[in-house]
């Protein structure tokens, strides 16, 4: 039985097509895997479904009947639970609490029946195999009984259709396994499961059927999972044809390190960290969300306190304890994850961002700014990026997002950075930016510029590293040398941090 | 991996009142040895009239607090309805309860319109909360002239001034229903535990079908009902109607949530502890008059207080982040 069927879904934001005619028909007593890489589509197909946005053309119905949800509160009345990648709990609640947060009364000014309310929510955390007291505080829980606590929480709604936005994200294998009997029990009784995840391992274990997204369109719709084998799912999601790297292995360089970090340990809870990054080195540093790669960059920008061993600019031991003392005295820049929030002010000209970095070096004797000395230095350096924009005038909201991260590596180039940290530079971009942006961070190592990238896109990792270090748990697994062949070295890459389930 | 082994004194640590409540007494066991006429009659009747009017203030704006907005026009509200209760019954003779109601009922109003405003466009309640305080300061100004009411009726009179038993003024009752009203919302009803929810995590408590647009609504509602009821304190205590009732609420009604432990960032209040937040505010204006002090010296002493108060709630919150991160794996 049908039990949510999306039909020739498209939506368009701003610069980026995200979804093109996708379809996808999830069936009752079915575990459903949604997959596809990284700005894929899955999000903003997740986000469709559930009223978060507006599909530009396209139907989504549940049971037949065509549904439009305006916001994810009709999607739960509807029958419809999603488990978010975020956690969406309030902490400082009680679990049963948390898992009938809608059902505390009648009215608004009912008493709230605590015995009754736990009592209820007992039977969902039954359910789920959850050993908790729904009496305790959700700020007390693991991360993966915070996780069966909104399993629990959409499926007190009487959801017949349950998304699962990679739950496994940040679960240890034990963890994992608990997860998949519970969803296994879930199928069994006829609801209809939706399974993102990025671990393949794990969706050949629990699913049966699989709508693989590739640059917002359908590499496969709903088809059967025991037909595929992995390699073809890598095929559907990665386009082979289309991705192999024509980029050849660069030679190693023996340069003097520019940075170093020696048995390196941050407040931020990393511990014996050792890394190199030379001039005209590209190192990539992968690891799954959690694993504490983005928390090490703001470490050694100075956003958490070095608790051990050190860290060597040009073989000097230094002690950075600010972003402003990185850059101006160390040339470390950091390119942000989330550049909206983080790497850009949106609100402000492609020029202000471009030189926000250097106001200090350029304000003249009386600490005034003119906009033709900013100009003077930014100008070259969006030119080189080929920063497709008016005027250097125009509101950098307003430029595309590849166009907004190009504004984003800009400003460190105009402040002659000799180390940039990259982090995730391609979330949200599409193909074709992409590849730019790869042949960019090629452009700036040849130039002598050492490279940090963070990435989880593991083709990107592939395309553009030199080598790879491996991140799990806040410390390095291990190092693999980089030949751009994918299958070795993602195998080897995976082996680094499955490593894990031994430990 | 969670944390689940916390000593005794962790826990007192984290318990919101408890360090307000020990400074209050360690504060009144100070004074009353230094100077005895602290604890004569008078004093603690005097003491405990301001103590009642500045918890219901203080309890208008932890409402707003525990959502994680502030409310700027908690003051010139209240200052409205007590003219307005005033002015109909010197103006128009209208019975004391009438006048009452009507006068609540302009406290609410007032509220609600704010938070429609604020759930409707969205716009930071700082901003939509700065216009009300200049439009009911200016109504209350076009209707009075800057001139009292003074035909305050005697029986309203007589409740500001009275005492139940000793040296215990008839202010307390209302003051102590409306703490125990709040304690009961925030605990135990339904739109207490989704103010909090929203002042938590308002992505989740969206997420979970709570409706931000009518919870934003109630929280404005009911601190317009309390800054009404404080004002009407006021003008009991007062015996007239004052057009400046209120100008002042604004500081001491964010400093005792404050110091009784609530995040202005919203999802952590404590009425117990705000109930100490204004003792020990009251303890020290009080106090330091009656060795003689320069007020000016009271002014940076509170001022003082606010900055450790939220040093210390810093403190805990940070604490509290990194055991939940610790419980994260992050």
């Amino acid at each position: 039985m049908t039990a949510l069927q999306v039909s020739h879904v498209s939506k368009s934001f701003p610069g980026v097509r995200a979804l093109h005619d996708v379809s996808m028909t999830m069936t009752a007593g079915s575990v459903h895997a949604l997959l596809g890489e990284n700005g894929a589509g899955k999000s903003t197909l997740i986000k469709i479904v559930t009223g978060i946005c507006k599909p530009d053309s396209g139907t989504v119905s549940m049971n037949g009947a065509t549904v439009r949800f305006a916001n994810p509160r009709q999607a739960a009345a509807g029958g419809l639970g999603v488990v978010h990648q975020e956690r969406n709990l309030v902490t400082r609640f009680s679990v049963g609490e948390n898992i009938l947060l809608d059902r505390l009364g009648n009215r608004a000014l009912s008493l709230v029946d605590y015995t009754s309310l736990h009592r209820e929510a007992e039977k969902w955390l039954k359910l789920l195999d959850l050993d908790v007291d729904p009496r305790t505080i959700v700020s007390r829980l693991s991360v993966a009984q915070m996780q069966l606590v909104e399993i629990g929480k959409a499926l007190s709604l009487q959801s017949r259709v349950l998304l699962l936005d990679e739950p496994t994200a940040s679960l240890t294998p034990n963890e994992s396994k608990v997860l998949f009997r519970v969803l296994r029990r879930l199928r069994d009784d006829g609801v209809a499961i939706g399974f993102v995840s990025h671990k393949l391992e794990e969706v050949f274990d629990i699913c049966d059927r699989v709508t693989v997204l590739r640059d917002g369109r359908n590499a496969c719709d709903s088809a059967g999972l025991s037909q595929l084998d992995r390699n073809d799912v890598v095929q559907m999601m990665i386009g082979r044809a289309e991705r192999i790297t024509t980029r050849a292995p660069r030679p190693g360089t023996d340069a003097a390190p520019y940075l170093e970090l020696r048995g390196y340990g941050s407040g931020a809870g990393h511990r014996d960290i050792n890394l190199t990054v030379r001039p005209g080195e590209i190192v990539g540093l992968y690891g799954l969300v959690g694993a504490g790669r983005s928390e090490l960059a703001r470490a050694i920008l100075g956003l958490s306190k070095q608790v051990a061993g050190e860290v060597r600019v040009l073989g000097r031991a230094v002690h950075i304890s600010s972003v402003a003392q990185a850059l101006h005295h160390h040339g470390i820049g950091y390119v942000s994850e989330d550049r909206k929030a983080e790497g850009l002010i949106l609100m402000h000209s492609v020029l202000a961002n471009g030189g926000i970095t250097i106001w200090r070096k350029l304000a003249n004797a009386l600490g005034l700014l003119r906009d033709t000395t900013i100009a003077a230095r930014v100008g070259p350096v969006l030119t080189r990026l080929e920063v497709k924009t008016p005027s250097v005038h125009q509101i950098t909201g307003n430029l595309s997002g590849g166009n907004q991260q190009k504004v984003s590596v800009a400003k460190w180039l105009a402040a002659g950075v000799r180390l940039l940290i990259i982090d995730e530079p391609s979330v949200g971009i599409d193909i074709k930016t992409k590849a730019y942006l790869h042949d960019l961070i090629h452009e700036l190592a040849e130039q002598g510029t050492a490279i940090l990238l963070i990435t989880s896109d593991m083709p990107e990792m592939i395309d553009v590293a030199d080598r790879i270090l491996v991140m799990d748990g806040y410390r390095i697994k291990g190092e693999v040398g980089n030949d751009r062949s994918y299958d070795p070295v993602s195998r080897a890459i995976m082996g680094l941090i499955h490593d894990r389930a031994a430990a | 991996m969670a944390a689940t082994r916390d000593s005794a004194l962790t826990r007192a640590f984290d318990n919101d009142w408890i360090g307000p409540g020990l400074v209050s007494l360690i504060a009144v066991v100070a004074i009353s040895l230094a100077q005895p006429a602290f604890l004569s009659s008078f004093n603690i009747f005097v003491l405990m009239s301001a103590i009642s009017v500045n918890m219901v203030i203080a309890l208008g704006q932890l409402v707003i607090i525990g959502l994680g907005q502030m409310n700027l026009a908690l003051g010139s509200i209240g200052g409205l309805v007590a003219i307005s209760f005033a002015g109909v019954i010197e103006r128009y003779g209208v019975p004391v309860p009438l006048a009452l109601a009507f006068a609540l009922g302009i406290g609410i109003a007032a509220g609600m319109s704010g938070g429609y405003i604020i759930a409707r466009t969205m716009i930071s309640a700082f901003i939509i909360t700065l216009a009300g305080l200049q439009i009911f300061k200016g109504i209350n100004l076009g209707i009075t002239e800057a001139q009292p009411f003074y035909g305050v009726p005697e029986a309203v009179k007589a409740f500001g001034q009275a005492s139940v038993i000793g040296p215990l003024p008839w202010l307390m009752v209302p003051m102590m229903v409306c703490s125990v009203a709040m304690w009961y919302l925030f605990n135990r009803m339904r739109i207490g535990r989704h103010i909090l929810a929203m002042g938590s995590n308002p992505q989740a408590a969206e997420l979970s079908g709570i409706d931000p647009k009518a919870t934003i609504i109630w929280a404005h509602g009911i601190s317009g009902l309390l800054a009404a009821i404080a004002g009407l304190m006021l003008v009991a205590r007062l015996q007239i109607g004052q057009p400046t009732i209120g100008d002042d609420w604004l500081i001491s009604s964010f400093a005792a949530p404050v110091i009784g432990g609530a995040v202005l960032t919203g999802g952590r209040v404590s009425v117990a502890g705000t109930f100490f937040g204004v003792v020990i505010i009251a303890i020290i204006t009080q106090g330091l008059v009656m060795f003689n002090i320069d007020p000016f010296v009271v002014q940076i002493v509170l001022g003082a207080l606010i900055l450790w108060a939220v040093a210390v709630n810093r403190l805990r919150e940070v604490r509290i982040a990194r055991v939940q991160a610790r419980g994260a794996g992050a």
